[in-house]
C-alpha cells in the first residue's frame, strides 16, 4: 500500500545506463594484465598497491558511478511516496461530503458521515478514493489515495458549518480531482434546493457516474432571518420552515446577558416579527436567539449592529430646488435604504453649490448632477476640481443640464448631442449584467425591461469610455470613464421623471442605491456581512468581528445566509438532471493529486543532491586511485 | 659467439634434440674452448703429479721426474681422482618461469646434464636428485657405464613440481650421504633463505663440498615490466597488483640483497655460489664446477 511511485516513470529507462559502468568494470577486469611471476615474495613487501585494496576501491568507484546514474534517472522520474497519492492509472472514487448549514441539525451530520464512510468502504478495492468537503467552497480533504484509513479519518474529522450549499462548486472540484482518470463521484448531501442558486460554474465529465446519498432534512427548522435596531428596540423576524405549527422562544442577548425574551407561535412555513425591547444602553452588538432543538443550529442566532455608522454624504446638484423637480426621486430612493442610515443626501442648486468651499465639496463622497443651469463659473470650477481630484460624479443628461456648458463643468468634451433624441418605448439593457450596479437585477433577470426612456441625449463613442447599459435602440445610456483621478458616470437621460418614467419603476430604488454604493464604495465601512462574504481576515463563521484599534475600533457582524435555512430539497432525479456534463476533451490539464504530492515532497531534489555527492565521492576516490 | 662456443648459448642449446645431445654439445664445446684457456690441463686424459707425501705408495713414484728434477712426485691415476657428486635440481613451480628462450628449469636441466656428461668423462660417480617440496626423482650416484644415459633420460622427463622446499631434500640427502663428495645444487632458491642455508650447512658439517648454482631469469633480476599488472605467484597463486615503475627500484634492491645474503652466508661456510641468469652461457656453470672440483681434489 505504501511504496514509491513515479510521476514520469519512463525516465527510469535511463537507469539502464547504470549497466555501462558495470560492463566497463567487468570488461576492464577481463583485460587486466596478469603476469605469472616467481619472485612475488619480494613484491609483497614493496610499496605497491594491494590488489584487494584496489579491488575494493574499484568496487566503491563502480558503486558510486552506478548510484549516480540511477539517482539521475530516478530523480527525473519524479519519485514520491505512493502511500500519499494513488497512481495516475488508478480508478478514483470521489466522495463529496456536504458540510453546509443544512446538515447541521442534531444527528444529521453524523448520518452524513456514516453514509460517506459507507461509500468509501463500498468502493472497489482497486479504486483510489478521494474526499471533498463542500459548502460555499469545496476543499480537497484527501487527494486520491489508496490509504482508506486516511479518508475515514478525514470523514470523522469533518463537521457541518454555517456555509451555504454550492453544488456546482463541489462538482467542479470533483472534476478537477478526477482529471483525466476514470472514476465515479458519490455526493453525500441533503439535496438543499438553494444549492443550485449560486451563480457559479461546474460540471462532471461525460461518462463519470454520479451517485447521490441523500441525507434527510430535519422535521422542522426555525431561524431568525432578520434583526435590526429601531430606536430602543430590536425588530426581529423569525421564520418557521417546517410543515408543522411551531412555538418558539426568542431571546435578545447583549454581551452574553439576556435582555428580554418572547414566545411566538408560527404557522407552518410562516414568519413572525417580534419587537424585542430592552435597555440596549451603549451596547454596539446584540444577538437574537431562537430556541430550535431540531432544526439547523447556526441560523438560530442572528447578530445585529446597534450603533450604526454615519451616513455617507452625497450631494445632488439641481437646477432649482424649489422647482417642480430637483432630485426628489433620487433623494427619496437613497434615504429610504436602511432608514436613511446609509446615505445623507444634500440637494443644492447651482447658486448654493457655487458658494461651497473645496473642503465642503470634498466632504461629499459623491456628486449627482441633475441640473446645471444655475451653476456659475465658480461652481463649474468647483465641480471640475472635485472630479479631477478624485471625486465620484454621476452626471445625468436631462433637460436641466445645458449641453453647451457641460464641458466646462466636468473638464472634458463628452461628445453629447445637443438635441435630445426621442426614443419612445426604449428600455435599458445592461451591457454586463455582472456589473455591481446591475447585480440586483440578475435574479430575476429582465427587471430593467420595465424601464422606459422616452428621450435621451446621444453619447458618441469615445476611447476610455465603458458602456454599462444601452437602450434597446443601441444608444449608450449609461457609461463610465475616468476623469483625472475621479470617476464619471453618465446617464443619458434624466432621473427626475421628465424624459423617463424610470423613477416611478420598482427597479429605480435598487438602481439608485447600487449606483450610489458603487460610487461611494470604500467610503463607509460595511457593518453587516452575510456568509460567505466576511471581512478581511475574519473566520468563515457567523459572529461578531472587531476591527481597528482604539478610537477607530468598530464591530461588525457576520450572519448566515438564510436561504440555507429552507428545508426544501430537490429530488435525486432532479439533482442528476441539473448536473452539467462536460466533454472529456474539454477537460484542461488535470490537477494531478500525485503531482501535488510530488511537488510537496520534492524528492527529486534530494536525489540530485545525493547524485552530486556520489559524483564528488567518485572524483575523490578516483583521484586517489590514480 | 663463434664455432663450437655458440653451443653454450642456452637459446641455441634449447633448439637441439635430446638432453644427451645437448649435454654432449655443451661439454665438448666447453672443452674445446679450454684448450685455449688458462685452465688447460684439466682434461680427464691428463695425469696429474703430486708431491710425494709420507705414506704414499712408492709404486706411484715417477722416477723419471725424480731423475730430471731431483724431486719426488707421485703420478695420480684417473681412477684415483674419482669423485662422488650429487646433482640436486630444483623442479618447483617457480622454476617454470622463463622470459626468454628457456625456462629456469630448462636452463637448470641443461646445466645438470652438462655437468653429468662432464663428470662421466672424468669418471666421477654422479647421481641425480630432483625435488620440489619433496624428492621427485632420485638416482643414486654411480660411475657405471650407462649411468649417464639414465641420468640424462631422467632429466629429459622432469616435470614441474609444486612449491619449493629446498631444506627438506637437503637434510634428507645430507643424512643419506655417507661418503664425502660434492653436492651441486641447481635452484632459484626462492625459499626461506634461513632454511636453505641450514640445509646446505648440513652438508658442510658432514664434510661434503657444495656448489650452488643460483638460477634466475633476467626478469627477476631487472624487473623490466612497464605496464601495471597483477603479478601472480607461480606456486601459491597469490596476487599482487603492482605498478612496475613504482616498485622496480625497491624490488631490485631486495633481490640484490637476497643474492648478497646468499653469497655472503654461503661463502662463510665454504660453499661456492654461482649466480646464473638464464640468458648467460652455460660455460660459466661448468667453469664454476671445475674450479670447485679442483679445490675439492
Amino acid at each position: 500500500m505504501f511504496g514509491i511511485a513515479f510521476l514520469s516513470p519512463l525516465f527510469l529507462i535511463g537507469a539502464l545506463a547504470a549497466a555501462v559502468p558495470i560492463l566497463l568494470h567487468l570488461f576492464h577486469r577481463k583485460t587486466d594484465v596478469v603476469i605469472d611471476f616467481p619472485s612475488i615474495s619480494l613484491l609483497t613487501k614493496a610499496p605497491v598497491q594491494n590488489h584487494r585494496r584496489r579491488q575494493l576501491r574499484e568496487l566503491i568507484l563502480l558503486l558510486l558511478r552506478v548510484a549516480a546514474l540511477i539517482l539521475l534517472a530516478v530523480s527525473f522520474a519524479r519519485p514520491y511516496a505512493a502511500g500519499a497519492a494513488a497512481p495516475m492509472s488508478a480508478v478514483v472514487t470521489v466522495v463529496a461530503l456536504d458540510t453546509s448549514m443544512s446538515l447541521s441539525a442534531p444527528g444529521q451530520f453524523a448520518r452524513a458521515q456514516q453514509a460517506a464512510s459507507q461509500a468509501v468502504a463500498s468502493a472497489p478495492a482497486s479504486n483510489a478514493v478521494a474526499l471533498i468537503t463542500f459548502a460555499d467552497s469545496a476543499t480537497v480533504a484527501v487527494p486520491p489515495t489508496s490509504d482508506r484509513g486516511a479518508v475515514q479519518a478525514a470523514i470523522a474529522a469533518a463537521a457541518a458549518g454555517a456555509g451555504g450549499t454550492r453544488f456546482r462548486t463541489a462538482l467542479a472540484s470533483a472534476s478537477e480531482v478526477l482529471g483525466t482518470r476514470e472514476g465515479n463521484v458519490v455526493i453525500v448531501t441533503d439535496l438543499q434546493q438553494a444549492g443550485w442558486d449560486a451563480i457559479d460554474e461546474g460540471g462532471i465529465p461525460d461518462g463519470v457516474a454520479v451517485q447521490v446519498m441523500a441525507i434527510a432534512a430535519p422535521a422542522g427548522n426555525v431561524a431568525v432571518t432578520s434583526a435590526m435596531r429601531r430606536a430602543g428596540e430590536v425588530i426581529a423576524t423569525v421564520q418557521n420552515y417546517g410543515p408543522d405549527e411551531t412555538k418558539a422562544a426568542v431571546r435578545l442577548v447583549v454581551d452574553g446577558k439576556e435582555l428580554t425574551h418572547a414566545t411566538v407561535m408560527m404557522a407552518p412555513y410562516a414568519a413572525a416579527d417580534l419587537d424585542l425591547r430592552g435597555s440596549l444602553g451603549e451596547a454596539s452588538v446584540a444577538q437574537v436567539v431562537v430556541d430550535d432543538p431540531i432544526g439547523y443550529q447556526p441560523d438560530n442566532t442572528r447578530y445585529v449592529v446597534l450603533d450604526s455608522s454615519p451616513a455617507i454624504a452625497i450631494a445632488a446638484l439641481v437646477a432649482d430646488p424649489t422647482g417642480t423637480t430637483g432630485g426628489l426621486y433620487l433623494e427619496r430612493a437613497l434615504t429610504v435604504v436602511n432608514e436613511g442610515r446609509d446615505f445623507a443626501v444634500t440637494v443644492a442648486d447651482g447658486r448654493v453649490l457655487s458658494k461651497w468651499t473645496t473642503a465642503e465639496m470634498s466632504r461629499h463622497a459623491a456628486l449627482v448632477i441633475l441640473g446645471t443651469r444655475t451653476l456659475d463659473r465658480a461652481g463649474r470650477e468647483l465641480v471640475k476640481t472635485y472630479l479631477a481630484g478624485g471625486g465620484q460624479v454621476l452626471l445625468t443628461l436631462g433637460p436641466d443640464v445645458d449641453p453647451g456648458t457641460i464641458g466646462d463643468v466636468i473638464g472634458i468634451d463628452l461628445g453629447v448631442s445637443p438635441a435630445p433624441v426621442r426614443s419612445p418605448g426604449a428600455t435599458l439593457v445592461p451591457a454586463d449584467s455582472r456589473h455591481p450596479i446591475f447585480r440586483p437585477f440578475l435574479i430575476p433577470s429582465g427587471a430593467l425591461g420595465d424601464v422606459q426612456v422616452d428621450q435621451h441625449r446621444r453619447l458618441t463613442d469615445q476611447a476610455g469610455r465603458t458602456v454599462l447599459a444601452r437602450l434597446t435602440g443601441g444608444d449608450a445610456v449609461l457609461t463610465e470613464q475616468t476623469v483625472g483621478q475621479g470617476r464619471l458616470l453618465v446617464f443619458g437621460s434624466d432621473l427626475d421623471n421628465q424624459w423617463s418614467r424610470f423613477p416611478l419603476q420598482p427597479s429605480f430604488v435598487p438602481f439608485a442605491v447600487e449606483t450610489a454604493r458603487y460610487l461611494t464604495q470604500g467610503r463607509s465601512p460595511r457593518q453587516e456581512w452575510t456568509l460567505p462574504d466576511v471581512p478581511a481576515g475574519a473566520p468563515m463563521a457567523p459572529g461578531i468581528v472587531t476591527a481597528g484599534e482604539g478610537a477607530t475600533t468598530r464591530r461588525m457582524v457576520v450572519n448566515v445566509d438564510v436561504r440555507e435555512s429552507s428545508l426544501a430539497a430537490t429530488s435525486a432525479e432532479d439533482f442528476a438532471k441539473a448536473i452539467a456534463r462536460t466533454p472529456r476533451s474539454d477537460q484542461g490539464e488535470p490537477v494531478n493529486a500525485a503531482r501535488e504530492v510530488e511537488d510537496r515532497q520534492r524528492w527529486w531534489q534530494i536525489g540530485l543532491l545525493v547524485m552530486l555527492a556520489a559524483l564528488a565521492g567518485e572524483a575523490l576516490v578516483g583521484r586517489r586511485a590514480a | 659467439m663463434a664455432g663450437e662456443a655458440r653451443y653454450l648459448d642456452p637459446a641455441i642449446v634449447a633448439r637441439l634434440g635430446t638432453i644427451d645431445l645437448k649435454a654432449r654439445t655443451i661439454v665438448e664445446g666447453f672443452l674445446t674452448g679450454l684448450h685455449r684457456s688458462p685452465y688447460k690441463g684439466f682434461s680427464v686424459e691428463f695425469a696429474e703429479y703430486r708431491q710425494y707425501l709420507p705414506g704414499d705408495d712408492l709404486a706411484t713414484l715417477d722416477w723419471k721426474v725424480y731423475a730430471r728434477s731431483d724431486r719426488h712426485f707421485v703420478k695420480k691415476y684417473e681412477e684415483e681422482t674419482n669423485l662422488t657428486c650429487h646433482l640436486l635440481l630444483d623442479v618447483s613451480g617457480s622454476m617454470g618461469y622463463g622470459s626468454g628462450a628457456v625456462t629456469k628449469l630448462q636452463y637448470g636441466s641443461y646445466l645438470t646434464g652438462a655437468l653429468a656428461y662432464l663428470m662421466n668423462r672424468q669418471r666421477d660417480a654422479f647421481g641425480l636428485v630432483a625435488f620440489d617440496d619433496k624428492v621427485s626423482t632420485l638416482l643414486p650416484a654411480s660411475a657405471r657405464a650407462g649411468h649417464l644415459r639414465v641420468v640424462l633420460l631422467a632429466l629429459e622427463r622432469l616435470k614441474l613440481g609444486a612449491r619449493t622446499n629446498v631444506a627438506k631434500p637437503l637434510h634428507d640427502l645430507a643424512a643419506a650421504v655417507r661418503k664425502r663428495g660434492l653436492v651441486v645444487l641447481v635452484s632459484d632458491l626462492l625459499d626461506d633463505p634461513r632454511t636453505v642455508l641450514d640445509g646446505l650447512k648440513h652438508f658442510r658439517y658432514r664434510g661434503t663440498d657444495v656448489v650452488v648454482f643460483h638460477i634466475l631469469d633476467p626478469d627477476e633480476l631487472k624487473f623490466p615490466f612497464e605496464q601495471s599488472a597483477r603479478f601472480r605467484d607461480m606456486e601459491t597463486a597469490a596476487e599482487v597488483m603492482a605498478v612496475p615503475s613504482a616498485v622496480r627500484a625497491e624490488y631490485i634492491e631486495r633481490m640484490q640483497a637476497m643474492i648478497a645474503h646468499y653469497r655472503r652466508e654461503l661463502g662463510l661456510v665454504g660453499i661456492d655460489y654461482c649466480l646464473l641468469d638464464t640468458s648467460q652461457p652455460l660455460e660459466l656453470g661448468l667453469m664454476a664446477y671445475l674450479m670447485t672440483r679442483r679445490r675439492v681434489l
